[in-house]
């Protein structure tokens, strides 16, 4: 057990007060009450040690399941940098040594930041846990009697998170959110999003994609075009919907670049739109030639064609196409969305287009430019998403409306 | 629009000629009705099936959040002045840095003094450098905001300058996109309201045309010095401009806190049961300052503390406290409720001598500085005899309120700068523990605005130990260690709620004249009276002995802040 000292504390800095080992969940909570219990939380200043005060606040528990060292850094740190506005009690866990004995080896730490000069710091704990063995995979068993009781659970969970494994599923019921981020998960992605789909229509549980927040702005720029009254009664009579992505594999396989962040665009649009998918997504192929589902990685599709769906309204169909271009942009990132609707003969193309921190809208009525107009939309990091995630509210419709229209947009698993 | 929907004919209404006696058979039905329940259900579905869907933006559900305001220009009167300075341009840097403010955007700064636009963009940055919430200042997020910053010089006596403003506004929606929508800002001087608002609509600059945006006017405070004079000025501002044009502002509304207490009331399940005359003995609002006047001796002389901020700030407090729950959060649901209040409040103070304290500062010391008397501060008659303190007492005649008394005071070098609401609880019917000599003190619901902003519930609990004694305690929420960011500044909150159209924190015209309509009798009475016996309290102690005799002759004190 250590306590450090702590050197003057600068504003809104986070700065290590206190970190203990422990090899059990019963040192662990040891640790955790001897920090608070301790009278002895000095800080140095000008070379003499002084008490400071200090407050412990948690608004939640946070807990992280890094499946490797590398994003168990990351995370932690992310987390670090939300500890002015989300104090929480962190519990970041690994798995090592999967077929060796037992251990669990954890450090606890508190970290203090100063909200103000005249404010005395506010501090919370982050236990770095590591469990080796059969431990480490009853992840339930070791985050459960840790987490403070009364609190808001939320799991990020920064990998790939087996929504069908039953030990995923039990750490899942002691949580109220599971934060993801779909789009740094492997191959196209759209296995996993149709199990994630599954796994929160049958849960309680709020699921917030960053792959969907990342997108914020660009629904912001396509709603703000139907804003305007004499767009608006196009807005039920879309007959297409074109989501141009970037990918760095020439070949134009559209089995191994990750679309859930394209794919979320049309679901969005489908799921507010009370569309429903008559076609689900499948490779597109030149007339003649007879379609299958969905592309298998490796084999090579028709380059440059990518995926059709078609959505009906009721009345009529919408035709949906998710497209590749080789881009030198993060694969997998929307590059443009254009969409098509026609009302009574008269037509209207809106054109929304990624450019370096902006989206550019651009909107054509009947041929003639009506509308062009600017979004920031400024690249975000794990901080941004991680803080929009715990602020959202628990189950939000744009969220559990996009997911359920992205399953039904992917299909069955038999089609897959 | 029209056209998607299908129209569905009423029914003649079947009336009596005035004349004539009220049939007594029903009217008959016309031939077609559905008698039966299932007739009627499917007839009702049938309608429903061929009706089209309204038109509605639903790409927008969920998206509140995320919403940015139209494109559109801001502009700024008085954009050399004070206010300006250090709480308009933060707010407005602030909200273009974190992305809220629209790309198409332009602020343009309106001013007397010949500036170009590199001369008031300097000005401005070493304003933001002194007055910004986030220093340092973020010098890519600057350079692209002072490209949107262009000043025009405008004297506002001059009715050609508006035309060229007019031409002005015209360019800058043709050059950057803005789309003829534009939020007009008067952070002048009051007298100067009444002159900008006509000259705006006589160039035509009010009107909102289908294709030409949308045209906003934000007031600053004071609006009036009194029921006539702010009567006159929403006439006047409502021959340019109608209600839903104009935002009043009252920067108290966009503080955080202020926000939070519509949330605490009616998000929380458990307070609102108890927020009513059975439960509640009284309430106390302080808002007070430690500060004097400082620099604005001529402005105070004519204001005073009951004009300053009982008129505004202080109401607006009790009728956020003492409004009923609007049935939906939208601005004039919100200020409906809002209205109520002010014209519930008892007797309209009809005896100030007994219900009304007033006071002025004489010298004193406050924060271990020694400050001269509101009589020796400059610009200040030495016979002065404006209030520099008011206190009052308020009752709010309707079914929630009514016998429970809301004390409200304010005050210039008070001790400390401290505002907050305290609900102060009944106490227990029977007295448990009276044995045991700990009687515990009633409940005590403390909201801290300013500062520490957070909220404080005290309770009775045992003392640890073998006997049965019972203390206060307390049940501290502070927003700066559960949300340890700064909150946004309240202009922040208020202009993006001004450019996004949700008047919400802003006040009504009827809102306005109501709480005139409580101050101007208070103001007669004492100048009816003979002339006060000022100072009459110290600076750096909480106003004169009056307003604790104002809680003390019912058996009350004043919280000690």
């Amino acid at each position: 057990m250590t306590a450090p000292a702590g050197s003057p504390i600068a504003v809104n800095e986070p700065v290590l007060r206190w970190s203990a080992r422990a090899q059990s969940i019963a040192d662990i909570e040891k640790e955790l009450a001897r920090i608070w219990s301790t009278q002895d939380l000095t800080t140095e200043i000008d070379g003499e040690r002084t008490r400071h005060i200090a407050a412990r606040t948690s608004v939640m528990n946070l807990v992280v399941i890094a499946r490797r060292p590398e994003v168990a850094i990351r995370g932690a740190a992310t987390i670090q940098a939300l500890t002015g506005r989300h104090p929480s009690r962190t519990i970041v866990v690994q798995s090592a040594d999967p077929d060796g004995p037992s251990w669990i080896d954890a450090r606890v730490e508190a970290h203090c930041i100063l909200p103000r000069e005249d404010a005395p710091e506010t501090c919370a704990e982050t236990i770095h846990l590591t469990a080796g063995g059969e431990a480490g995979r009853h992840l339930s068993a070791i985050v459960t009697p840790l987490i403070i009781h009364d609190l808001p659970v939320t799991i990020w969970w920064p990998g790939e998170p087996p929504f069908t494994s039953r030990a995923a599923l039990d750490l899942f019921a002691v949580a109220d959110r599971l934060v993801v981020d779909g789009s740094r998960w492997s191959g196209d992605g759209l296995d996993r999003l149709r199990e994630m789909a599954v796994f929160a229509a049958e849960t309680d549980i709020a699921v917030c994609d960053f792959a969907l927040l990342r997108q914020s702005r660009w629904r912001e720029a396509i709603a703000s075009i139907f804003d305007d009254p004499d767009f608006l009664p196009y807005l039920r009579s879309l007959r297409r919907i074109a989501v141009t992505y970037a990918t760095h594999d020439e070949s134009g396989a559209t089995g191994t670049t990750n679309i859930v962040r394209p794919v979320y665009h049309v679901a969005w649009l489908a799921s507010r739109l009370e569309l429903a998918v008559r076609k689900p997504l499948a490779e597109m192929v030149p007339a003649g030639r007879s379609a299958k589902t969905r592309p298998v990685a490796g084999v090579r599709p028709i380059v440059g064609r990518g995926l059709g769906a078609t959505l009906s309204d009721g009345r009529s169909d919408v035709h949906v196409v998710v497209r590749p271009v080789v881009s030198s942009m993060p694969s997998g990132t929307t590059l443009r969305v254009e969409l098509l609707a026609e009302r009574r003969g008269s037509e209207l193309r809106a054109d929304v287009m990624a450019e370096r921190d902006l989206v550019h809208v651009r909107v054509w009525q009947d041929g003639v430019e009506v509308l062009e107009r600017h979004f920031h939309a400024a690249r975000r990091d794990d901080v941004d998403l991680l803080e929009q995630a715990i602020e959202t509210a628990r189950r939000d419709v744009v969220s559990s409306g996009a997911l359920r229209s992205a399953a039904e947009l992917v299909g069955p698993p038999g089609d897959a | 629009v029209a056209g998607t929907r299908v129209k569905v004919k009423d029914p003649a209404p079947v009336e009596a000629p005035p004349d004539q006696p009220i049939p007594a058979q029903p009217a008959p039905r016309p031939r077609e009705a559905p008698r039966t329940m299932r007739a009627l259900r499917e007839s009702r579905q049938g309608k429903r099936a061929s009706r089209a869907k309204p038109l509605e933006n639903v790409l927008r559900h969920g998206l509140r959040l995320e919403r940015v305001p139209d494109p559109s220009v801001l502009v700024l009167f008085g954009a050399t002045g004070d206010l300006a300075h250090r709480k308009v341009m933060p707010a407005m840097y602030q909200l273009w840095r974190t992305n809220l403010l629209p790309h198409e955007f332009m602020l343009l700064a309106i001013g007397r003094r010949p500036y170009d636009d590199d001369a008031f963009r300097t000005e401005v940055r070493a304003s933001l450098e002194q007055f910004s919430r986030v220093l340092p200042l973020d010098d890519a997020a600057w350079s692209s905001f002072a490209e949107r910053i262009r000043y025009h010089r405008l004297d506002f006596a001059d009715s050609a300058g508006f035309d060229d403003l007019a031409d002005a506004l015209d360019l800058i929606d043709k050059d950057a996109g803005t789309r003829g929508n534009r939020l007009f800002y008067l952070a002048t001087q009051p007298s100067q309201f009444s002159e900008i608002v006509a000259q705006l609509g006589r160039v035509g600059l009010d009107h909102e045309t289908h294709d030409g945006g949308w045209r906003r006017i934000v007031i600053e405070k004071p609006f009036g010095h009194d029921l006539e004079s702010a009567k006159r000025l929403n006439r006047e501002v409502g021959k340019v401009f109608r209600e839903a044009q104009v935002y009043r502002i009252d920067h108290y509304l966009g503080k955080e806190t202020v926000r939070n207490l519509l949330v605490f009331r009616f998000g929380n399940t458990i307070f609102e049961p108890l927020w009513n005359r059975r439960y509640v003995d009284h309430v106390q609002i302080t808002v007070g300052e430690s500060i004097g006047i400082e620099e604005r001796g001529a402005f105070y002389e004519e204001t005073g503390a009951s004009r300053d901020v009982l008129q505004n700030h202080l109401l607006q407090l009790v009728s956020l406290i003492a409004m009923e729950p609007p049935a939906t959060f939208e601005a004039d649901a919100l200020r409906d409720e809002k209205v109520k209040v002010l014209r519930a409040i008892g007797t309209r103070l009809a005896d100030p001598a007994s219900e009304v304290v007033r006071g002025q500062y004489g010298a004193g010391w406050v924060a271990a500085t020694q400050v001269p008397g509101y009589r020796q501060e400059a610009d200040v008659d030495p016979e002065s005899e404006t209030e520099t303190f008011v206190a009052a007492r308020l009752t709010i005649d309707d079914w929630r309120w009514s016998g429970v008394p809301f004390y409200v005071r304010t005050g210039k070098r008070l001790p400390k700068r401290a505002t907050e609401i305290a609900i102060q609880f009944r106490a227990v019917p029977h007295h448990l523990f009276r044995e045991t000599g700990a009687e515990p003190d009633a409940n005590l619901l403390a909201i801290r605005i300013q500062p520490d902003e957070g909220i404080m519930l005290r309770f009775g609990a045992k003392i640890p130990g073998l006997g049965l004694d019972v203390r206060s305690v307390t049940m501290d929420f502070t927003y700066g260690s559960a949300f340890t960011v700064d909150s946004p500044d309240a202009y922040e909150t208020l202009i993006l709620d001004a450019l996004q159209g949700d008047a919400s924190l802003f006040t009504r015209a009827d809102e306005v004249e109501e709480a005139w309509s409580l101050i101007d009798p208070i103001v007669e009475a004492w100048a009816s009276m003979d002339a006060p016996a000022f100072p009459n309290y110290d600076a750096g102690t909480w106003g004169p002995p009056e307003a604790d005799e104002l809680l003390a002759r019912e058996g009350r004190h004043w919280r000690r802040l």
